[in-house]
């Protein structure tokens, strides 16, 4: 099966396989191995990508084993590669991102390459949005199939979706600052609502155009009324 | 003492319960229609309703607090901070019912509300106060005479309101030019918070720090000073981070604030728990800012380095009991506390409120990691009150080890359903200006207007891609609801039902 999720404005596909317990992700293309344990609401996610190859991992690995304990954070940052945020020596482990000569390391490394664990759980989001929970850090995506398949349509693809901004409590319109038809940035000021004696802005989720402006400055609004409406 | 009615909500509710708790005396909990399910009302031994959700009609409605108090046969009455904390009123009015206020009493509540008055009682007792007018400018002075005033204080001038607290009803004039907007809009903030419209001026110092004093007084002439609070991380006047001790007050520095702060209680007869605030400024000057006549939100930094409960001593002072505390483990800190305030607001939108149900919850713990917190997943953070939902404090053998300590439990800390500012906290602790401790009250406020709405936390590309493939497979598993923000209870069993099934 292969689904594609929209990410930051991207989209990637992936293609999903079992292999035995397992299952074996195709990232736009490259595979990773992937355990996953359902504890309640929340899943274990074991992610092994030297299994499935997604790195060249035979040029890197011996480097990394054995050179990782000897360098200090200063020769490696001086060097022709970069390391960004903290490299521990030793058998501990190196978070974040390595970038080495040979190719892009993008997750977590273990010494030695063995299985790197994520918690991992799910809410559902405004409009339709899933956020992924990945240790602790909230990732908004998109189900591009699913939207497709409740729009009830095989046309209406997400770029022709219409997105609502709601107010999130009941307050007041203190200022509009867009109008039909123009064109706004993900992140541009929609509405300012006051709520709580706090004036605040609702921004656009994403980038598109206003299709409609439902509320007026100075009205009162209801939980969830729809105040703007994207295209 | 045998019960206590607690007059408050949330995690300072839960807070004064467990105090309760410890000295083994009953609690009851009061509650509004939205809080009907609220912790702090499962966890009391007795719960009492006092009116609609609204604050002004139940929280602030000091009629039903005291009737709930007399029908539940409570003979004590703790405020918490906030709603009717600092109100001499409700202490006047509970020492008529014949409870006992657990707090000041109304006399030297009143006396300090007047930030004017309270300046003058600093004065008097031979603490500097940052320089401004002695008296409350009423609405009949005239901008003119405002403008008077102002040029010998010198700008830029502060413009507060006198019943002020809280960062409401304060505006900056940076010339005179702008000080009649000042005067007005402060005025106007303090007219609608707090019914009086009077103001007064204080110079604004260059980059000062905010550093404040714990005391506590007993009924029988002892105060107590603490060592002092590090509170210069604010953001639009409110303290976010707090740490004890402070990382630039030496002993010396420590020993003159917490005398000077111990003088302020003692001259105006003091009793229970109160802060007194000043402002440091980069040459080690200090200046007697306000009194806070309540516990502090931060007052658990105080605790953890000292090991001293102060809610606990609050109710026994209020019982008659003298402070045999050792004055010497009061001022010489253990360690070191970090405090951030949880807040139920998104970070990545302006910090807009962000109530709702709270589908998920994992607290941090572990050594040296302290949740205060007034929330339970399932628990909903309604749309009328104040937004803390939890005081995360962590504690070191020194700065370096409770910022570690910290980091590791904003990491582990887990809120779904609605926004907080742990994505806020994650950040910031790692700011280089943060750790090496260089910062005054306008730093914060700064920096984010810098950052212009930046996204305090990207995730980096290898955190996207577990997402993505996360994503993927639980779409590959449909149908498998997920728990809606607002999910009624009915809809997340037949999701579970569902899932079940699956």
């Amino acid at each position: 099966v292969t689904i594609e999720v929209e990410i930051d404005g991207r989209r990637r596909q992936v293609t999903l396989r079992r292999q035995g317990s397992r299952w074996v992700a195709a990232l736009d293309g490259r595979e990773i191995a992937v355990s996953v344990v359902e504890r309640g609401d929340h899943w274990s996610m074991l992610v092994n990508p030297a299994e499935a190859g997604l790195h060249d991992l035979s040029r890197i690995s011996s480097e990394v084993e054995s050179g990782f304990s000897r360098i200090s954070r200063e020769e490696v940052e001086s060097g022709s590669s970069r390391i960004s945020r903290e490299v521990e020596s030793g058998s501990s482990r190196i978070s974040r991102e390595v970038e080495s000569g040979f190719s892009r390391i993008s997750r977590e490394v273990e010494s030695g390459f063995s299985r790197i664990s994520y918690e991992v759980s799910f809410e559902a989001g405004a409009n339709g949005d899933l956020i992924v929970h990945v240790n602790g850090v909230a990732v908004p995506v998109t189900i591009v199939d699913r939207r497709r398949r409740r729009a009830g349509s095989g046309e209406a693809g997400s770029d022709t979706q219409p997105r609502t901004i709601v107010a999130p409590m009941p307050g007041r319109i203190v200022r509009v600052l867009v109008q039909p038809g123009e064109a706004v940035e993900a992140r541009q000021g929609l509405v300012v609502v006051e709520a709580m004696k706090m004036e605040n802005e609702l921004r656009a989720p994403r980038s598109g155009t206003v299709a409609e402006v439902r509320v007026r400055e100075g009205a009162s609004v209801e939980a969830n009324a729809v105040l703007v409406v994207l295209r | 003492l045998r019960k206590i009615l607690v007059a408050n909500r949330g995690e300072i509710a839960v807070r004064v319960i467990r105090a309760c708790r410890d000295l083994r005396l009953a609690s009851v909990a009061v509650y509004s229609d939205c809080d009907r399910g609220a912790r702090h009302v499962r966890m009391a031994d007795e719960a009492v309703a006092i009116g609609g959700s609204p604050p002004a009609d139940s929280y602030l409605r000091i009629d039903r607090i005291i009737d709930a108090a007399r029908a539940s046969g409570a003979d004590a009455v703790h405020p918490g901070y906030g709603f009717l904390a600092e109100n001499e009123a409700f202490a006047g009015a509970c020492r008529d019912a014949g409870l006992t206020f657990i707090g000041p009493t109304p006399e030297a509540i009143a006396l300090m509300g007047s930030k004017t008055a309270a300046r003058q009682a600093a004065a008097a007792a031979g603490v500097a106060v940052v320089p401004g007018t002695d008296a409350p400018l009423g609405g009949s002075v005239t901008d003119d005479e405002i403008a008077g005033l102002a040029d010998r204080t010198g700008y830029p001038v502060m413009v507060k309101a006198v019943a002020g607290g809280g960062g409401k009803g304060m505006r900056v004039a940076g010339e005179r030019a702008e000080l009649a907007s000042a005067v007005r809009a402060a005025r106007s903030e303090a007219g609608a918070a707090f019914g009086d419209s009077a103001i007064y001026l204080e110079r604004r110092l260059t980059r000062p720090r905010h550093v404040e004093v714990q005391v506590l007084g007993d009924q029988h002439g002892g105060v107590l000073p603490f060592v002092e609070r590090e509170c210069s991380i604010q953001r639009r006047h409110q303290k976010v981070v707090e740490e004890s001790p402070s990382p630039v007050v030496a002993a010396d520095l420590r020993t003159r604030m917490t005398s000077a702060a111990a003088s302020v209680a003692a001259s105006v007869g003091y009793t229970n728990a109160g802060t007194v605030e000043f402002l440091l400024d980069a040459d080690g000057r200090f200046y007697f800012l306000e009194m806070n006549t309540r516990l502090q939100v931060e007052h658990p930094i105080t605790e953890m380095v000292t090991g001293i409960d102060l809610v606990e001593w609050q109710i026994r002072i209020a019982r008659g009991e003298r402070l045999t505390i050792d004055p010497a483990r009061a001022l010489s800190p253990a360690g070191h506390a970090i405090e951030c305030r949880v807040y139920a607001e998104d970070p990545d939108s302006g910090f807009m409120p962000s109530p709702g149900r709270v589908t998920a919850l994992r607290v941090p713990g572990g050594p040296g990691i302290r949740d205060d917190g007034g929330l339970e997943a399932g628990d909903e953070v309604p749309i009328y009150y104040d937004a803390l939902i939890s005081k995360l404090v962590a504690w070191g053998e020194d700065r370096q080890q409770a910022v570690v300590r910290m980091r590791r439990a904003l990491a582990e800390y887990e809120v779904q359903g609605i926004r907080t500012t742990v994505p806020f906290f994650r950040w910031l602790l790692d700011n280089p200006a943060f750790r090496d401790a260089a910062f005054h009250t306008e730093f914060l406020d700064t920096l984010l207007q810098q950052r212009r709405g930046t996204a305090f936390f990207e995730p980096d590309s290898s955190l996207q891609e577990v997402a993505v493939v996360a994503a993927a497979i639980h779409a590959s598993r449909e149908p498998r609801p997920v728990a809606a923000v607002s999910a009624s209870d009915t809809w997340a069993r037949q999701a579970k039902v569902e899932s079940l099934r699956g």
